[in-house]
């Protein structure tokens, strides 16, 4: 689903590469956790498969096409194939919980009753049920985070990608945020998720790849945050 | 498409930066008046050239039946005609020439002076009276000696008139209104380019938070850019509408009101004049407000 092969990228005015020459292939279905130091690549490596950056050299294929070669009128094309989360919400303050939701497929040009049909469908999955007509800050942070998930599901993505979705918020409520991803996964979705959470690892048991300075030093099938003794 | 996201975008944009759009437009007003006052004085100075010749050309009258001329005798005849023809093609120092009739330099009198003053049974003048002329283009209206000289001895020829030392300064004058107009067109045009793109990269900023979303869920350029187009849209039709409600005032309530019956030494420009300098002056808008768009929403919602 996913294939780094022999990536690098340097950004520009950056003498050290943010990534070097890394190989990592993720299987369709898959759960990864993507750990490492801060600075350490991760981000990085994320946007590369979102394609909001090209490799500097390398290539990185996503669902079987090589997408440094897509052109760019077909990178929205890929990346609605993507659902995407973050640390921070990223959502529209001005917006209900639904419209938010709803926002997403409206751009991608989906038809009113499919928006109809799919947003409430979809809070329900994330655990929103009746809570589509409030404001984003008329809700807590693991419930705006849920909000941030429908919105990257709405649209049913092969990918999902979350980058610390889980940093801005308590244990308790990370955890109930990873059992949300897990079934996400368990419906068929690829999750690719980077993060600092030594607990959520540790716990899920997934495959991880641990980065440090560009470079994976461990890709692990069962792993746990740091290193088996 | 779901156009519903993209109106209510326009709509908020356009309240948004209100006081940026007003700015857009009054410069735009203005700008496109002159570019439209120019296009009006260029057509002006055809429809004289027309009827005077233009800087470039001399008039060759050829005989009538009662021509002011002794030397002539009858209308020019055919053979007198060909050969006048003859020595005006032969000239080095002709560029080209066409003959008029009697008939279309009637039609011209009855432009200038009115179709109604020539109805009814006494007109003052008929097309039988008028002269028939060959109109010469010269190569270079320094140069016009040796042409006259050949010409005004011919048989069948009742005079050459060269009205350019005349017409000069009057041409000049227009010219120099025409570019002046456009002279300070060119400031405000590129005073509404700068405005115009302000007010995309403050609608771009405001819009950041949506436009990161768009870009991230796989919304497609055109989606993401059509809200800036139709502002930019909306503020230069506004302005055209002002421009074009000017230049049709001026046209009305000066040139059609009050020139036209008052000076009657050239024909007047028409509607149609009006329709031209509205249409180039729409192009022009749509040229200044979209181009800076597409130029500039490229560069800030780069995909
Ligand atoms: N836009 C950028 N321009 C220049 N350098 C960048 C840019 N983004 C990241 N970097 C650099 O690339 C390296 C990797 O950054 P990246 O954001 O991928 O790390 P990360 O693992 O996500 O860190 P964190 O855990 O803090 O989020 C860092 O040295 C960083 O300074
Ligand atoms: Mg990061």
């Amino acid at each position: 689903m996913i294939r780094f092969e022999k990536v690098t990228k340097t950004y520009a005015g950056q003498a050290r590469a943010a990534l070097d020459q890394i190989n990592v292939d993720i299987e369709k279905g898959e759960f990864v956790f993507l750990v490492g130091t801060s600075g350490s690549g991760k981000s990085t490596f994320l946007r590369l498969v979102l394609r909001e950056y090209r490799p500097t050299s390398g290539r990185v294929y996503v669902a079987g096409k090589e997408i440094n070669r897509l052109a760019g009128w077909k990178v929205p094309g890929l990346r609605r194939q993507i659902g995407t989360v973050f640390q921070d919400f990223r959502l529209l303050p001005n917006k209900t919980v639904s419209e938010n939701v709803a926002f997403a497929l409206q751009v991608i040009g989906r038809s009113r009753s499919y928006i109809d049909k799919a947003v409430p469908e979809t809070l329900d999955l994330v655990g929103l049920d009746g809570k589509g007509d409030r404001m984003p800050d008329e809700l807590s942070g693991g419930e705006q985070q849920r909000v941030a998930i429908a919105r990257a599901y709405v649209n049913r993505p092969m990918i999902l990608i979350a980058d610390e979705p889980t940093g801005n918020l308590d244990p308790t409520t990370s955890v109930g945020i990873m059992k949300l991803l897990d079934r996400i996964n368990r419906a068929g979705t690829t999750v690719l998720m980077a993060t600092h959470d030594a607990g959520i690892v540790d716990q899920m048991r997934k495959r991880v790849v641990e980065l440090e300075d560009g470079v994976v030093v461990r890709d692990q099938t069962r792993g746990g945050y740091g290193l088996e003794q | 498409m779901h156009l519903r996201y993209v109106f209510s975008e326009l709509g908020q944009g356009l309240r948004r930066n209100l006081s940026m759009h007003v700015a857009v437009v009054l410069t735009l007003f203005v700008s496109l008046t002159l570019v439209g006052l120019g296009f009006l004085l260029n057509e002006q100075t055809k429809e004289a050239e027309d009827y005077w010749g233009s800087q470039l050309q001399i008039t060759v009258f050829l005989c009538t039946e009662n021509d002011p001329n002794v030397k002539c005798v009858s209308d020019v005849t055919d053979a007198q005609r060909d050969a006048v023809l003859k020595v005006v093609e032969d000239n080095p120092e002709v560029a080209g020439h066409h003959e008029e009739s009697k008939q279309e330099a009637f039609d011209k009198v009855k432009k200038l002076l009115g179709e109604d003053l020539f109805e009814g049974p006494n007109p003052p003048a008929t097309a039988e009276a008028m002269q028939e002329t060959v109109w010469i283009e010269l190569k270079d209206p320094k140069e016009y000696e040796g042409i006259v000289s050949a010409v005004i001895g011919l048989d069948g020829v009742s005079g050459v008139r060269d009205l350019r030392d005349e017409l000069d300064p009057i041409y000049s004058s227009i010219d120099a209104l025409k570019y002046g107009a456009w002279g300070i067109a060119i400031f405000l045009v590129l005073a509404a380019l700068l405005l115009v793109g302000n007010t995309i990269r403050l609608a771009a900023f405001a819009r950041r938070k949506e436009i990161g979303i768009m870009r991230l869920v796989g919304a497609s350029s055109l989606y993401i850019t059509l809200p800036f187009l139709l502002e930019a849209l909306v503020t230069a039709l506004i302005g055209v509408a002002l421009a074009a409600t000017a230049l049709l005032s001026f046209w009305f309530f000066v040139i059609d009101q009050q020139v036209r019956g008052k000076i009657r030494i050239t024909p007047w420009i028409g509607f149609d004049a009006v329709v031209g300098a509205v249409f180039w002056v729409t192009v022009l808008a749509v040229v200044i407000s979209v181009v800076p768009t597409l130029l500039l929403t490229r560069k800030y919602i780069k995909v």
